[in-house]
């Protein structure tokens, strides 16, 4: 896709408002959206014409772009639905007219049998299910929580969120669709939950991970510390002569699992000094003889 | 949705006198059951897409008419074909 507006719109640098206008107008006619309902990528092209001329037709704008100052891109302006997507819809709108069909309904073939019988299936006709997503939070997709949404109609729809669902899952809740026709009844919506990262957690199936910062002494000597789960703290025991990439399990504080019982959550541990020289430390360390000898990386291809 | 006059005039920037042509063209029909009458997000669509063929594309209000009646016919034509798409995928019954 071009975004210089003067390739756009297939005109030269000092083209005059006159030939602009008709370059615009030639190309418009034959890209707009409404015109063209069975081509998808129309409104792209026609928003980028229509973003090209808006830039190009005013003096300010081109003057800047043509010193540089500014690119062709951003210039669009957000535009909402354009007819063709109501009017191709399946609901009933008064500008519908069938009347370049009608010479077909009358015959007696099986093209018109056809047309008579989805009148006849249109007259019950269930509602539409619609589509909507929803974030949520990591820790509200292991534990579950209560959703509002607000519709765009501004109504809006409690979403009771399962714990453990995972990202991509689609929750139907039936009957709160678009209302259908005669003995129709509503059709559903149909959610789609996107969950968050989170700044701590992370989820493999139904195990959660997490990396969690402990002090050189409690690595040596072991501790009981506490540690965030997606449903509170817990206390855990890290045992003596623990390592930084230890990894600890918490027994079922992972995700529910789907047919009951929880996965676990893993805890890796990360031995953080304190930050800045300490010299008790510096002190200690120097005169503490297997730590010198000691090598982490033998056996370690170099 | 409902959209009364008064918004549908200030979301589709018309004048007064211009809604009032069109209604009397009928290339808009809101619906009118009760006293007042009320549009809808598709009448501002086509709203929208009068002007751009008006502002946009240079066209005369004859060709409006003509341009109108035949995208409706167009568009007829679409829905019939994808209900009648819809008809041979499902079941019949």
């Amino acid at each position: 896709m071009s975004t210089d507006p003067y390739e756009v719109l297939g005109v030269k640098k000092g083209v005059s408002h006159d030939d602009l206008q008709k370059a615009y107008r030639r190309l418009a006619k034959k890209c707009h959206p409404d015109l063209n309902p069975g081509d998808k990528t129309a409104e792209s092209k026609f928003k980028e014409l229509s973003a090209a001329y808006a830039l190009l037709d005013d003096p300010e704008k081109r003057a800047k772009y043509d010193s540089g100052e500014i690119d062709g891109s951003g210039t669009e302006r957000p535009r909402q639905n354009y007819y063709r997507d109501y009017a191709t819809s399946e609901q009933d709108h008064p500008y519908a007219d069938n009347s370049g069909f009608a010479d077909f309904m009358g015959s007696e073939d099986a093209l018109s049998e056809l047309l008579r019988r989805s009148a006849r299936a249109q007259a019950n006709r269930r509602g539409h299910d619609l589509e909507f997503r929803l974030p949520i939070k990591f820790i509200e997709s292991i534990a579950g929580a209560s959703k509002r949404l607000t519709l765009p109609d501004g109504n809006t729809l409690d979403v009771t969120i399962p714990p453990g669902i995972v990202a991509g899952q689609v929750l139907r809740l039936r009957g709160k669709g678009a209302p259908g026709l005669g003995k129709g009844g509503f059709g559903d919506a149909l959610i789609e939950v996107e969950i968050m990262p989170d700044r701590l957690f992370s989820r493999e199936r139904d195990d959660i991970y997490l990396e969690w910062p402990i002090s050189l002494s409690e690595a040596v000597l072991g501790a009981k510390i506490k540690v965030p789960t997606p449903t509170g703290d817990v206390t855990m025991t890290v045992p003596k002569a623990s390592n930084t990439g230890t990894t600890l399990r918490l027994k079922g504080k992972g995700a529910p699992k789907h047919g009951g019982g929880h996965g676990d959550q893993l805890v890796k541990l990360k031995v953080m000094l304190p930050k800045g020289p300490d010299p008790d430390l510096e002190a200690f360390v120097a005169n503490w003889e297997k730590g010198k000898t000691y090598n982490p990386r033998e056996g370690v291809a170099s | 949705m409902k959209i009364s006059k008064q918004e549908f005039l200030i979301r589709s920037g018309l004048e007064h006198e211009t809604l009032a042509s069109w209604l009397e063209e009928q290339w808009l029909i809101p619906s009118d059951s009760s006293a007042e009458m009320s549009f809808s997000d598709i009448d501002i669509a086509r709203a929208r897409f009068i002007r751009d063929l008006q502002e946009i594309m240079g066209v005369n209000d004859e060709g409006v008419g003509v341009i109108l009646h035949l995208v409706d016919q167009l568009y007829g034509v679409r829905r019939t074909l994808m209900t009648l798409q819809n008809v041979i995928k499902s079941p019949s019954d």
